[in-house]
């Protein structure tokens, strides 16, 4: 028996089929080819990253004298940059650093911006305005060069990079966050917990954060493609990574030093950035029409 | 609309001053004294007078609040401060610096709506098609793609292989506007490439959902032709949104020119916040961050004015506020 509203579609679908909205969430990702592109792509980024030392026989920094800047070959697939070391080699182990990067960047944002989001929206007044005026400040300023700033600040070096990418991009989660608390916090079981008393964190904790996931898991995915771009923008700049730790965006770098001779330097280590971020774009856009099919793309 | 343009200048004012206290504390919170780091360039040995003189006379022997109302005050009176790295005055640093990441800037911009308006209303008008699936495919993939790659791909091919255009450098337009124009339309396109997917996605998405509407279905009822409805009455509803991204994408044009200009080697803000920055210039740091801010904000407030102007809604909503 089904008599639901059409407006509660998705949940009546969910309930008629005694299948759960994640159950169907799922469906919908897997039947959405876009965003299985996507999952491929981070699928291949993070095997690479896993596997770099065991997928390919060279060393990352280690230097052949005898092969500087040789084009595509058997022995090296994308050819080998002017130390002659195997780009490809780099390549992999550049997917380890952008992964680790992108992920601990978009976890300490998520750990900053989501507890400032939900006091924000819960509690309102004097707080949330200075909360707000913070947030639009730090939008104002473009992300890259905020995060230039503050790496700047703080000194080059891949920790750093990650904290300035952290601090630039949490905002985002906490405007987020608090308009889903906005939005949820008038809703019958919200006010049926404060009315029985529950304390205030539980209120937080248990009813108001959960309905912040779906939003939030999207934001995190694009998330780590915005952080791979920033990360590799610094590193290209020369406040991120430094040589000779491998990494896409100082690989780049160097390369543009060899680009009329040795074109794949830098077209090589670019072309895994556009991938990786191509894939992590794909799969949030997948995931939001996947986890929150009203809103739309 | 004059209650309503006050408003909203008023309101840029908070954004400006915290971003201002932002900026100035990221710079006092640097580790390592920037005096120090001045005079370690010197040829001989200085005296720790000529240090304690040298720190107040860039008022660094002065308490942080009283610091920052100094530097406030002199930058609204337009003094930026001497730069520590040649000992010019900021401003004139800054000031030749404008032109070529402006001109730049606004060549990327108007690629950005010249591409991706057409493109994304092409794509709107026949949703399920080939023609839908291209467009959107080539925005994704637009988004995704890094300055280095664009910038990259330009220069070896069209530089370095085909000859066509310089690889790097710029001319001023007032010396020679075809050179000027040469230089500049290669970090325009790596520029603006980014920019034109965004605007392409936001004008399919705003015009499918205008195209639904009941308004949109009566016009064709009563016998217009299909390009009469978008033309006048679909377009200025469905721009609305893509004027609101044409203008938060400006922040993120900087962005672009730091990686830009570094790339294709051009003398703008962008390169000048990388110089000064791997060369610890705090002074010049300071103002440019603080210049690309007043741009970004003034930029934010005139779109939101232009979209008063579009749509009436708007002001109205405040004025009864």
């Amino acid at each position: 028996m089904c008599l639901m509203p059409s407006s509660a579609a998705v949940v009546s679908e969910a309930v008629c089929t005694g299948r759960s909205p994640f159950r169907e969430g799922l469906k919908r990702f897997f039947r959405n080819r876009l965003a299985i592109i996507g999952l491929v792509l981070v699928i291949i980024e993070v095997v690479f990253a896993v596997f770099a030392s065991v997928l390919t026989p060279y060393e990352p920094n280690v230097m052949d004298y005898k092969a500087l800047l040789q084009g595509p070959s058997a022995q090296h697939v994308l050819g080998t940059d002017e130390l002659g070391r195997d780009i490809l080699t780099r390549m992999m182990h550049g997917a380890q650093l952008s992964l680790i990067v992108g992920i601990s960047a978009v976890l300490i944002a998520v750990c900053i911006g989501v507890p400032f989001g939900l006091v924000s929206g819960y509690f309102g007044g004097v707080f949330d305005e200075i909360m707000m005026r913070v947030v639009d400040s730090v939008m104002a300023l473009p992300a890259l060069v905020l995060a230039l700033t503050i790496a700047a600040v703080l000194g080059s070096g891949l920790v750093n990079a990650t904290i300035a990418i952290a601090v630039v991009t949490a905002p985002t989660y906490t405007r987020l966050v608090r308009g889903q608390v906005l939005a949820i916090k008038q809703n019958d079981y919200v006010v049926a917990a404060q009315s029985i008393g529950a304390p205030t964190w539980r209120v937080l904790a248990r009813h108001l954060l959960p309905n912040t996931f779906s939003p939030v898991i999207v934001q995190a995915s694009l998330g780590i493609g915005f952080a791979i771009i920033l990360e590799s923008s610094m590193s290209f700049i020369g406040l991120g990574a430094m040589p000779p730790t491998p990494s896409w965006g100082n690989m780049v770098q160097i390369g543009f030093q060899f680009l009329e001779i040795a074109p794949w330097c830098v077209i090589a280590p670019a072309t895994a950035i556009f991938l990786a971020v191509l894939g992590f774009n794909m799969l949030g856009d997948g995931l939001r029409d996947a986890l929150d099919p009203q809103s739309g793309s | 609309m004059t209650q309503y343009l006050v408003k909203r200048c008023l309101s840029t004012i908070p954004v400006m001053l915290l971003t201002s206290v932002i900026v100035f504390g990221l710079m006092r919170l640097l580790p390592g004294d920037p005096i120090l780091l001045l005079v370690e360039g010197a040829q001989t040995e200085v005296s720790d007078e000529t240090i304690d003189r040298l720190r107040a006379m860039h008022g660094l022997d002065e308490p942080i609040y009283v610091q920052y109302v100094i530097w406030l005050k002199n930058m609204l009176t337009g003094d930026l401060g001497w730069s520590f790295q040649t000992n010019q005055r900021v401003w004139d640093i800054i000031r030749v610096r404008i032109l070529p990441t402006v001109q730049i800037g606004i060549l990327g911009w108007i690629m950005a709506i010249l591409v991706g308006i057409p493109l994304g209303l092409l794509a709107a008008t026949s949703p399920g098609s080939w023609r839908d699936w291209l467009s959107t495919g080539g925005s994704l993939i637009g988004a995704a793609m890094p300055y280095f790659l664009i910038g990259g791909l330009l220069i070896y091919i069209v530089a370095l292989r085909l000859r066509w255009l310089p690889a790097s450098g710029f001319v001023s337009p007032f010396e020679n506007p075809i050179d000027s124009f040469k230089t500049s339309i290669m970090p325009a396109i790596t520029l603006g490439i980014g920019l034109a997917a965004i605007v392409m996605r936001q004008t399919r998405s705003s015009f499918l959902e205008v195209l639904q509407q009941g308004y949109i279905r009566t016009a064709r009822a009563k016998g217009l032709s299909r390009k009469r409805v978008i033309v006048s009455h679909a377009f200025k509803n469905a721009i609305l949104p893509v004027v609101t991204i044409l203008g938060i994408e400006l922040g993120a044009l900087f962005s672009g020119a730091v990686i830009t200009e570094t790339i294709f080697a051009v003398p703008g803000i962008g390169r000048l916040l990388v110089d000064s920055i791997l060369a610890r210039d705090y002074p010049t740091i300071q103002a440019v961050v603080l210049f690309i801010t007043l741009a970004v904000v003034i930029a934010n407030l005139l779109v939101d004015i232009a979209y008063s102007v579009l749509d009436p809604r708007i002001r109205q909503s405040v004025s009864h506020a």
